[in-house]
């Protein structure tokens, strides 16, 4: 197994390497010159021009740009943005990055589990009213104009019923003398989904290990009070309603991507599983006489979880950079947003470190998902 | 039994574990705001008052000042009277914050930056940093009268004087006394002094570049605390130092001294430069009505009440006979540009009368349209304005209010004038003819764009001349083509075959075919590049339409929809560039003339991209840059739009609306009608009146 993730590991570094240097040649090979940022401001003196392009490094023939762009990116050295100079790249996106991980983490995972938990039951019902009513919401959803129903959502039910924020990620009278900022307050969520994601885990083992038959139980008792030491928590904190705050704008976004992207894990979630259930030991598992839900649950639905697994994990990969038509309906300032500011102000080096970092998420989720493919498929040890 | 109990002792020691672990998490939390609170206790230390600044907010972003001296109105129809208003409301607003919203987040709070940075030259930059620095001299509110600040009085006369063995030009300026930053120090001469030093030392470029024009300033020097000397090397026109140094920034000695001081000991110029604008600023003092307070990025910008600013309660009037006046009860009063009597166009008294501003950060402008009509926002401010269909929707609103004013720019076709043969004047003439835009603006695109003439825009009153030819104006479709024709004619063009069109214009009855130049060579297809409909669907209609008309007299012209770097790079292609078409968006003071057709600018670096020449135009162009005299400077400028209309290197095309909307229930504005709209007056924070 240690030689097999050794070679998908160096196979993803070459990968990556090839990535980056088309990323930096796409770049190169635009129409015009991204030295026309300065080109038409009559203040700029050519002398200045050309001083602004020799510290970008701009005056250096195209091969020695592309060594240096090699050597940086290999260092974590993204340079220094055009756009919010003398920022440096890595400074933006690690400014951007927690808010897209909230919102887009949160989306990514609520509509997997949905989506999973109601295509399995759906496929399991095969032949319903619900089966049929499911699927073409689910194909509905899916195929949604997304701007579209993002305005919809937010005149319905920010606007019209009043009962969500109108886009934003906070209130700025809620946070005028606030002692925090936004992003403080996005870490310390994000740490609080971890430790709650690490309790679950360690009651899961523990319960496994000395309470077989009884994880469920341990498992909600465990949940149970992380969830309560993290809520004393943020509560003692003073800034639990900031949090609040947050996930009250949340709530819009996330239940609108939720729809929007449920719908493609459920109907490959009920396509897996109506192969599944077809197989043999499907069909000796409820021979033996085990109940329904075992059979739907632990015979099926496990193995009918690894494309839905595999489409996850790149959905992950995708969530870190973003949704560039969501972040901007919602005025959600995170990745996306950053991405198609920095194409449209041509701010290269904020575009490129964003679109690697998008190469690298999504190499990372390949390697996930390979490591994943082992645990939950024991035939790919044997290969 | 006994591997059960086992088994739940084991369970209980996870749950431990977990409890462990949850306690772990409170104590961490409590560490966090422990933290915060010394954070806070930093942040939070008490700014003693402080005030100054002018009594209108200039929050122009990405300009240079630069403009004129007087009356300027907005041609376009407002809906919102212009009217005068007095003091705040009497009874207390419900909520007495202003709430703005913007479409992009700031990049910085750092003024050097913003000014030097092209970067960092962002509009939406100037909408929240703008207005907390003082001025010399500034622009009165909606005319654009040129009026003291923190000057007491105008300058005084350009002196030439001799000073260690160097002849130079020098001017001096009193400075009013009792204006204070928000730190409780005076604003005084030395702060001026550093603000323009440490420009030139180091370097500064950019908006800075224009303000401080090194190639002219040669010192500037506190004579006493209030009252300063310039020295000029060469003598300087009215865009050098009334329209330039004059408006110069001016930011706390006592803030960034230090700060100044050791980016000066960075090593290279850039480095130093980096240094500075690396600099985030923590409390710094404020001479304008609101100080800035907080950004969260991303979200929104806070700015508070200076308490103590120097203009709170300036009373300022305009005349319609011209004259400008303004008093602050016991401290000072002030008037020019004629004796103030007779009807009064404008009068308000300045704030600020909100306790803060919030400039709020939307995504898109669907939703800041719903945040207005909910009132979650009192103003949207946008350098573009708002589009039709959200017009039109918002135009259903009981409490909300539209203002449509004119945009300060101008979109226009250019002529490489190097080739042939568009370096013939009878050839541009024939195009600016066929070109009908009242046909485009008002039928084709349904009045979202306002045709346009010359150089200077209509609603820039002072400075556009009202008497310059129209070229093809008023014509029909037969009478264009026909016009058309006779220039090529009278010039020595020949057809093939001329061209025909029907009697009431609808169609050609014959296309103009094999155009022959006066050399007898036959025209060759000729380029025009446009920015695509994805870019700037109003300047891709009109290429699209340019081209009709052009191929329908036998012109042949291929219009290149592409990007607009493709365009800008092609600029710089003397040999290939042929036709064009991009837009400038213009200062008030129009030496921008001097810039786009003077023959010193034909090179690479320059923005004379045609290649126009003329000598006369060009002994114009540098009287103007010479020129210290207003009404001189006004009739050179009125001159040169006439050499430009009748030489045409630019066909001006068209310029666009600025279209605003408010909470009418929650504002009241001292005026509404001006150039560039409400927005281009940083949605005028410290004279607005909250409801």
């Amino acid at each position: 197994m240690a030689g097999y993730l050794a070679r998908r590991f160096g196979q993803i570094v070459v990968t990556l390497l090839v990535f980056v240097t088309l990323a930096f040649f796409l770049i190169q090979a635009q129409p015009g010159s991204y030295t026309s940022f300065y080109a038409l401001n009559p203040e700029i003196e050519p002398e200045v021009k050309a001083q602004l392009e020799a510290s970008f490094g701009l005056d250096q023939p195209l091969w020695r740009q592309f060594l240096s762009h090699l050597q940086n990116y290999a260092t974590l050295n993204f340079g220094v943005s055009f756009g919010h100079y003398p920022r440096p790249v890595i400074d933006v996106i690690l400014e951007r990055l927690p808010r897209t991980a909230v919102l887009f983490l949160t989306a990514t995972v609520v509509s997997f589990y949905t989506g999973f938990l109601l295509g399995k039951t759906i496929a399991w019902r095969r032949g319903g009213f619900m089966e049929y009513t499911a699927t073409v919401s689910g194909v509905l959803l899916f195929t949604m104009f997304t701007p579209w129903f993002g305005l919809m959502m937010i005149w319905l039910f920010a606007f019209q019923l009043g009962w969500f924020p109108l886009g934003k990620f906070l209130d700025p009278s809620l946070w005028r003398g606030s002692p925090v900022d936004a992003n403080m307050v996005f870490t310390s969520m994000i740490i609080t989904a971890m430790a709650w994601g690490l309790a679950v885990l360690v009651a899961t083992l523990a319960a496994r290990r000395w309470a077989p038959g009884n994880e469920g139980r341990v498992v909600l008792v465990g949940l149970g009070m992380a969830l309560a030491a993290g809520l004393a928590a943020w509560w003692l904190s003073g800034v639990g309603h900031l949090a609040w705050d947050i996930l009250r704008h949340m709530a819009l976004p996330v239940g609108t991507l939720t729809l929007i992207s449920f719908g493609g894990t459920m109907l490959l979630t009920r396509n897996s599983m109506l192969e599944t259930i077809r197989e043999d030991f499907v069909t000796v598992a409820r021979a033996k006489g085990l109940p329904e839900r075992t059979v739907r649950d632990r015979h099926a639905a496990r193995n009918a979880l690894l494309p839905v697994v595999t489409s996850l994990v790149f959905s992950l990969a995708f969530a870190v950079d973003g949704s560039v038509i969501i972040e901007s309906i919602f005025s959600w300032p995170g990745m996306g947003r950053t991405l198609l500011d920095a194409v449209l102000k041509e701010d290269m080096p904020l575009a490129l470190g964003a679109f690697v970092l998008l190469g690298v998420m999504t190499l990372v989720a390949h390697l996930i998902a390979d490591i994943l493919y082992v645990y939950l498929d024991p035939r790919v040890r044997y290969q | 039994m006994i591997r059960f109990a086992v088994g739940f002792r084991g369970v209980w020691i996870g749950l431990a574990l977990l409890l462990v672990l949850s306690l772990g998490m409170l104590g961490c939390a409590r560490e966090v705001i422990k933290e915060v609170e010394r954070e806070v206790q930093v942040v939070a230390t008490p700014t003693p008052g402080g005030p100054a600044e002018q009594a209108g907010e200039t929050g122009q972003a990405d300009s240079a000042p630069s403009g004129s001296g007087a009356a300027t109105t907005s041609p376009a129809a407002s809906t919102q009277s212009g009217g005068a208003t007095g003091g705040p409301a009497a009874a207390p607003p419900s909520d007495p914050v202003y709430k703005l919203g913007i479409f992009s987040d700031l990049t910085t709070t750092n003024y050097w930056s913003y000014l030097g940075s092209s970067g960092d030259g962002t509009i939406w930059n100037g909408y929240v940093l703008g207005g907390g620095q003082a001025s010399l001299f500034t622009y009165s509110d909606q005319r654009f009268d040129w009026v003291p600040s923190l000057a007491a009085d105008f300058p005084t006369p350009l002196q030439e004087e001799t000073v260690d063995g160097e002849t130079m030009w020098t001017s001096e300026v009193t400075l009013k006394e009792g204006m204070t930053w928000t730190d409780g120090n005076p604003v005084t001469a030395e702060d001026f002094v550093f603000t323009v030093q440490t420009v030139m030392d180091l370097e500064l470029s950019a908006n800075w570049a224009g303000i401080v024009d090194t190639e002219f300033v040669e010192k500037v020097e506190a004579q006493e605390p209030y009252k300063v000397k310039v020295y000029f090397k060469k003598k300087p026109g009215l865009s050098i130092w009334q329209f330039g140094l004059a408006f110069c920034p001016i930011l706390s000695q006592a803030y960034w001294e230090p700060v100044v001081t050791e980016a000066k000991g960075q090593g290279e110029i850039l480095e130093q430069q980096k240094f500075l604008f690396a600099h985030v600023p923590e409390n710094e003092p404020s001479a304008g009505g609101f100080v800035f307070e907080k950004w969260e990025k991303a979200a929104f910008a806070e700015k508070t009440k200076n308490e103590d600013y120097y203009f709170s309660g300036v009373t300022v009037t305009e005349y319609a006979n011209g004259a400008y006046a303004e008093s602050k009860p016991g401290a000072f009063e002030f008037s020019a540009y004629g004796e103030p009597t007779g009807d009064k166009v404008l009068e308000y008294t300045s704030g600020p009368h909100a306790d803060a501003t919030i400039h709020s950060i939307y995504g898109n402008q669907e939703t800041a349209v719903l945040a207005l009509n909910k009132g979650d926002i009192d103003f949207i401010m946008n350098p573009l304005g708002l589009q039709k269909g959200l017009q039109a929707q918002l135009e259903q609103e009981e409490n909300v209010a539209i203002v449509e004013n004119a945009s300060n720019g101008f979109r226009y076709l250019g002529f490489n004038v190097r080739k042939a043969p568009m370096d013939d004047i009878a050839f541009r003439k024939a195009v600016a003819t066929l070109i009908d835009k009242e046909f485009i603006t008002g039928t084709v695109l349904q009045g979202v764009a306002i045709p346009m003439y010359t150089t200077v825009a209509e609603g820039n009153g002072f400075w556009y001349n009202p008497d310059v030819e129209f070229t093809g104006k008023g014509l029909s479709r037969p009478e264009r083509v026909a016009e058309a024709v006779k220039i090529l004619k009278d010039a020595g063009y020949t057809f093939e075959k001329e061209p025909v069109v029907s009697e009431d214009g609808a169609f050609m009855e014959q296309e103009g075919e094999g155009l022959r130049m006066p050399n007898g060579e036959l025209m060759e297809e000729l380029t025009l590049m446009a920015p695509s409909a994805g870019y700037d669907p109003l300047r891709s209609t009109f290429a699209i339409w340019i081209e009709r008309w052009l191929n329908d007299v036998g012109i042949p012209v291929k219009a290149q929809l592409t990007g607009f770097n493709v365009i800008v790079e092609r600029l710089s292609d003397e040999e290939n560039l042929e036709l064009w078409m991009l837009g400038w968006g213009l200062s008030l003071y129009p030496d921008y003339l001097e810039v786009f057709f003077h023959s010193r600018h034909t090179g690479e670096d320059g923005l004379n991209r045609g290649g126009y020449s003329n000598p006369e135009f060009d002994a114009l162009a540098d009287a103007l840059l010479e020129e210290t005299d207003l009404e001189e400077a006004r009739r050179l400028v009125f001159q040169m739009q006439e050499f430009l209309a009748d030489d045409l290197p630019y066909v001006v095309l068209f310029t666009t609306p600025l279209i605003e909307a408010y909470r009418a229930d929650r504002l009241e504005f001292p005026y509404t009608t001006v150039l560039d709209g409400i927005q281009d007056q940083g949605g005028l924070t410290t004279t607005v009146v909250l409801k």
